[in-house]
């Protein structure tokens, strides 16, 4: 209970390192390298998997703020408009907490639903973004779109994760009622 | 009552995240017409595309004679290595203009072009897809524009900063370009009965020779395998007679035709493009052009 509570009062670690670290550098994964495994329609959204690791293990200053920050990232070294991401984000940061109550996100198999879910919604809601300026590619070709997805993102999500938790272990960073003091 | 006491500040726009986000929404609407995002991506893109392309520079002032001569034999030999490589990949780049010549369509004057170098491919979105060239505003390089491999459109140029542009690649869910289906058998063919569509990229993730879809064709027309489709002038965006695709299969929908091609290029291996010099006329040039052909 003391220490729950002296981590709850310590200030947020690495907060902003790891939002812009992860972001830059997982902008450069998608930028220069998924591309080239063509992958197709399963090319992995690891941007989202990483936006929902923060929505499920930040603590409660460390999620809203840094999801959008993160989102804006992306938006920087996309085509599409700007905020986009950074308004997906900011809701799939929503989502992730209401989903947290119903299930463990400790378990792979809930990680795995929850990955699949959330790159499920970031997706569609980006193609009904594009759909609002006239771009979109039709709703049954972008639902099958979103579907490959996210199936491709979730089972990277189910190793990722404790390999986040472990860096974070290992930077020292306070974990208090299952979230990451960042 | 304590709430209505607040003072607006960023600190409360922290604690109220879907106010803001709103707000954030509102601003991704509005903000495209005034091309605010465009050119805040620009400066974040821009140190990115340097970086490739430049060499950190030395003290040139503080050296000796001898040292400034090894400097410039240095210098010297490797822009005789860059000039030597650039003019393999133009020579490459020749060789597949002279390969699409194909029927008379291709015969047809393009406007002048700027040659340039693709920096980098890819877009952190799964959705989009982009390159950079060397190219910008400096070297005359305009929004719009149309770029090419040879006689094969790739995409249109997107954005310009004054050394590098984005390009909006043919296979991004934003492109969308006019074209005509013609006939290889039958290079004669009136141009009026020629077979119209709408080309629509549909974010393909896999620009691998992608398979591209052609919109809005009449029901009825006569759409066969093998023919190529080319760019149209019908909204003055691109050239008459660019390279699109060839069309692999038709397959008749409900009030119109589907017509699925494959790109003539495999857009993730583009080295060298051209930047056509060609500008979308004017609403009256437009109409003067409909008259005389009338």
């Amino acid at each position: 209970m003391i220490q729950a509570l002296q981590v709850r009062t310590q200030p947020p670690r690495y907060r902003w390192r790891i939002v812009a670290g992860g972001g830059l550098l997982l902008a450069a994964v998608h930028t220069l390298l998924l591309h080239r495994l063509k992958l197709g329609d399963f090319t992995p959204d690891l941007y989202s998997v990483f936006a929902l690791y923060l929505g499920l293990f930040a603590s409660r200053q460390g999620r809203y703020v840094p999801s959008l920050a993160l989102g804006l990232i992306r938006d920087f070294f996309s085509l599409g408009l700007l905020g986009s991401y950074g308004v997906l984000y900011s809701l799939l940061h929503k989502a992730a907490g209401r989903a947290r109550g119903k299930l463990d996100p400790e378990r792979p198999l809930n990680v795995f639903i929850m990955a699949l879910g959330g790159t499920f919604l970031v997706n569609f809601g980006y193609h009904s973004m594009l759909a609002l300026s006239g771009e979109g590619i039709g709703w049954s070709r972008a639902l099958a779109r979103c579907a490959s997805v996210a199936a491709a993102s979730a089972p990277p999500a189910v190793l990722l994760y404790p390999v986040a938790h472990y860096l974070l272990h290992k930077l020292r960073v306070g974990r208090s009622g299952g979230y990451w003091n960042i | 009552m304590r709430g209505s006491q607040e003072k607006l500040s960023l600190a409360w726009f922290l604690r109220h995240p879907l106010v803001a986000t709103c707000i954030l929404l509102a601003l991704t609407i509005v903000l495209p017409y005034l091309r605010v995002g465009e050119r805040l991506k620009l400066l974040t893109f821009l140190p990115l595309a340097r970086a490739q392309g430049q060499v950190g520079g030395s003290a040139y002032e503080e050296l000796s004679e001898d040292e400034r001569v090894r400097f410039d034999l240095q210098r010297e030999r490797d822009r005789n290595s860059s000039l030597a490589s650039e003019n393999a990949r133009l020579a490459r780049a020749l060789l597949d203009l002279k390969a699409l010549g194909g029927p008379d369509f291709a015969a047809s004057q393009l406007p002048p072009a700027i040659n340039a170098q693709v920096v980098f491919h890819g877009d952190s979105s799964n959705w989009r897809h982009s390159c950079w060239i060397n190219r910008g505003r400096k070297q005359g390089v305009s929004d719009g524009m149309p770029v090419v491999a040879g006689r094969t459109l790739i995409g249109r140029i997107f954005m310009v900063g004054d050394d590098h542009a984005c390009v909006q690649l043919l296979t991004d869910p934003g492109f969308a370009c006019s074209c005509l289906i013609v006939d290889p058998d039958n290079p004669q063919q009136d141009p009026e009965s020629r077979v119209r569509g709408v080309l629509r990229g549909d974010g393909s993730a896999m620009p691998h020779f992608p398979r591209l879809e052609l919109e809005d064709v009449a029901v009825g027309a006569e759409v066969k395998p093998g023919m190529y489709v080319i760019t149209n002038d019908y909204s003055g965006q691109f050239p008459l007679g660019l390279a699109v695709g060839v069309v692999r299969e038709a397959i008749p929908q409900a009030g119109f035709l589907q017509v699925r091609i494959e790109a003539n290029m495999d857009l993730a291996t583009l080295e060298v493009v051209q930047v056509l010099q060609h500008r979308r006329p004017e609403l009256e040039q437009q109409a003067l052009q409909l008259m005389r052909k009338k």
